[in-house]
Parts: C-alpha cells; structure tokens; sequence
C-alpha cells in the first residue's frame, strides 16, 4: 500500500522536474535563482514519515544526478537527497503543530535548501570538484534561501493538499 | 512495534545510502549504463527545452533587463509609451534583433579567424541547485559537434562542450570555477592559465616569473594540440587588476572576460580550425573616441574710447 502511493507521486516528480529543467531554467534570476525541484522536494519530504523522506530523496535525487547539468557523479544528489529528506522529515516527525504550522515549514525548508547545495558542494569538492568565488557560492545560498521563502507559500497549498490526498489515509490507518 | 518500525526506517535509509554510495562508485569507474541513462534524458529533454526557449526567452529577457534596470532605462522608458500589445511584439522583435546580432559578430570573428564553426541558440542556462556555469545549446551530435570542442561569440570565449547528444550540448562556460585555458597575453605573448571563478572575472596566473602584466592587457587562447578543446587566438578577456604579491612566485591577475554570459542566446561551436594561428588577429579594436568639434573665437580688443 504504501510503496503503491509513493509510486503515485513519481509522475508529480516527473512533471515538476520537466518544469524544472525546461521553463525555470530560462531565467537567469540574482544569485542564480532557485530550484523548483529541490523546494518541492524538500517541502514534500517535511510533510512525510522519515522512511518517506528518504524514499522521496531517493527519488528525486536520482532525477537530479539524471540532469544533464547535474556535475558530479551519478548517485551524489541521490545521497545527498536521502539524507536530506530523512532529516527534515525527522525533525517534525510526530508534531503536529510542527506540520500544521506554514510559517515553521517555510522556515525549515529554506534553511534545507542552502543547506543541501552546502552539502553538495562540500561532497563536490571531496570528489575532485572545483570551489570558484566563496563570495559568489556564499551569495548563491544566501538567495537560495531568501527565493526559497518566496517559493515555498505558493507551493504549500498544492503540495498539502496533494500529499495529503495521497497519504493521510495512510497515516491514520 | 515502534523498536520493529524504527529498524526497519534504519535498514531502509541504510540501503538507499548502500545504493547512492554503489551508483556513484559504478560512474567514477566509468560505466556506461549511467551516461547512457542521462543521455536518454538529455534527448528526451532537449526538444522541450528549445519550446520553452522559444516562449520564454522574451520573458526572461525581460526579468534580466529589470535585473540591469541602470543599463536599460532609455529601453524600458520607451516601451512604457507603446500599449501591451505593442510592447510584446517589441520584446519579441528585441530577442530576435538581438540574437541576428549576435549571429552577425560571431560570423564575423569565425570569418576573420577562419574558424570553420556550427551556430546554435541556447536553450538552457544550466542548472540552478548545483554550483557549475553552463548552458545547454540545441546542436549537438548529429551537427559535427562533439566533446571538447572550442564555443565563441562574436565578443571571444564563451567556453567548451563538455558533453554532446544528438540534438543538444552542454557548455561549460569560462566561468566555470573547473573552467581552465592555456592563455597568452596579445603583443608580448607571455603565457598562463586562466581559471574560472564563477564570476564575470577569470583569475591568470603566468607561468614565467620575468614576465609581468599590465591593466589593460588583452588575453587570448593559446590553443591545444589538435586544435581540442581550444582553437587558437580566440579573445578572452582584459586584464581588469594585478596582483603584485612580494611572496608569490610568479604574477596572477583578474581577466573581464568580453562575453557577457548573463544575455547569451547565440553561439557558436569550432568544428573546425585554421591552417594557420590567427595570431593578434581577434584582438578587438580598441574604441575611437568621438571627435568633439572646437570652436575658436578670435576675440578683438574694442577700441580704447577717446577722452
């Protein structure tokens, strides 16, 4: 049952991640702009148990490392997601005023976000990747952030009540 | 109950880490089922991208222009005189002119340079959650282009083809913080390499320490062996500051690359080299200045009044 509707959400996925890659990727926006898919992602994952989490991170990070940008090896944003989604889904697991609070989520994800690129770039630079400008990557996760708290309002009604829809049944039996 | 939930979240994390960790061992060593597999997604991917190109490029020129508000206020004073649909069909007609111009100026440096070269639109600018300068252009394999091949425009370097599909290529910009060229510096041929930092500014370091540099010097690609990844004599950039530290052991130096990166939409990519090495040929000319015409006045003193 429950791998039957993580299944389900593998076509969201793969929308968003399309619009990711054909339309949000046109623009060049200050501080290079936000990733829909990661902010979807990881809003997604917040909503869920931890086993969804990870799942989910699993997920979206293999389309990630799928991404022709994508720079590193295939499977770093997959193991960089899995953790990802597993500890944001941790820290409100079982607190409902955590997950019923918009404010709390919109805060959680946009200091997620800069911390996955974080993640990634330090992973990055173990596997022989290069650092450039530290004031450039610092002003990068800088508006990460600050684009992720404009994003994620807009998102979280679609994202709540899709998942909802497709998992709180679950989750009451 | 909870004990047997919480193993059983345990071994499912540790297995999908188990599994990121097997992947990203299988591509460092080379396996081909993982290219292949974001290969497959590039060619379904890039028909869309260059649609989405097409219909959004005016809007993001748009965001970039207000993003430059200083630079393009005349622009934008004018088009709030003409009505929406106006504007629109000027937008559109801006991208256009723009992208006929930028077509123009790198035929005329392939011309100039005798680089025998493909034109492509850029249909992607890279990717927004990862730290690397790149941008995706709707030519690839099945028009000549293939891997480490040199991308101009008609302003110098944009930067190389990293990886090549049949209908799409991805550029790593010069901007790349991995982005490395042979350089040399036009007139005294000192040479170095410029490194991308993943700004607007590249970094030279010259390789001789008798050498030195000078605000204003023009940089330009040294070239490879075979031609791959660069062609020789392609402009770089200028040198914008030196740095004179008493320690280091041989003189680095900020390089303004010519190309602006942030408004590219067409390029080109070197599937074929000259005969001969340009040479200094590329160096942009430097701006004549206006000639502001002067007017002399002969003044002639007024006769003395007569008591």
């Amino acid at each position: 049952m429950f791998a039957r509707r993580f299944l389900i959400s593998f076509p969201i996925f793969a929308v968003i991640f399309v619009i990711q890659e054909t339309i949000v990727s046109q623009f060049r926006l200050f501080g290079s702009g936000f990733s829909l898919f990661l902010i979807f992602t990881l809003l997604w994952s917040a909503l869920g148990t931890p086993e969804l989490g990870a799942l989910t991170g699993f997920g979206a990070g293999l389309l990630m490392d799928l991404s022709q940008s994508s720079s590193g090896p295939v499977g770093q944003w997959t193991l960089i997601m899995i953790l990802a989604g597993f500890s944001i889904s941790y820290l409100g697991y079982g607190d409902d005023n955590f997950r019923g609070n918009p404010i709390s989520l919109v805060v959680i994800v946009a200091i997620a976000v800069p911390i996955t690129r974080l993640v990634y770039l330090i992973l990055g630079l173990m596997f022989g990747g290069e650092l450039g400008s530290t004031l450039q990557i610092f002003i990068s996760l800088i508006a990460s952030g600050l684009w992720t708290v404009a994003v994620v309002p807009l998102l979280m009604p679609f994202v709540t009540r899709i998942h909802s829809g497709l998992f709180q049944d679950l989750s009451r039996g | 109950m909870r004990n047997g939930g919480d193993n059983r979240g345990r071994l499912l994390l540790i297995s999908l880490i188990v599994t990121s960790l097997f992947l990203i061992t299988l591509d460092l060593r080379g396996v081909q089922v993982l290219g292949g597999l974001r290969n497959g997604s590039q060619t379904v991917l890039s028909p869309l991208q260059s649609v989405a190109a097409n219909v959004f490029r005016p809007v993001g020129n748009f965001f970039s222009d207000v993003t430059h508000l200083g630079r393009t206020r005349g622009e934008i004073e004018k088009l709030k005189a003409n009505n929406e649909k106006l504007r629109q069909a000027l937008i559109n007609r801006k991208n256009a002119d723009a992208e006929l111009s930028q077509l123009k100026s790198v035929l005329d440096l392939a011309g100039t340079a005798k680089y025998k070269v493909v034109n492509a639109k850029v249909i992607s600018l890279g990717s927004t959650s990862s730290f690397t300068q790149t941008i995706s252009i709707d030519a690839g394999t099945n028009n000549g282009i293939r891997q480490n091949m040199t991308v101009i425009t008609g302003l110098g370097l944009v930067g190389v083809v990293k990886m090549s599909y049949p209908n799409s290529a991805l550029i790593q910009l010069a901007t790349d913080p991995a982005f490395r060229v042979g350089a040399r510096v036009a007139g005294s041929q000192q040479i170095g390499i410029l490194s991308g930092q993943g700004t607007g500014k590249g970094v030279l370091q010259l390789l001789d320490n008798r050498t030195t540099l000078k605000v204003g010097d023009v940089i330009l690609a040294r070239g490879s062996q075979h031609n791959r990844p660069f062609v020789p004599g392609v402009p770089i950039g200028e040198v914008t500051s030196v740095d004179n530290a008493a320690g280091a052991i041989t003189q680095t130096a900020d390089v303004k690359f010519y190309v602006n990166f942030s408004s590219l939409s067409i390029v080109a990519v070197v599937v074929g080299a000259p005969q001969s090495d340009p040479r200094d040929a590329l160096v942009p000319k430097a701006p004549v200045p206006t000639p502001v015409p002067t007017v002399t006045i002969y003044a002639k003193p007024s006769e003395s009044p007569t008591p």
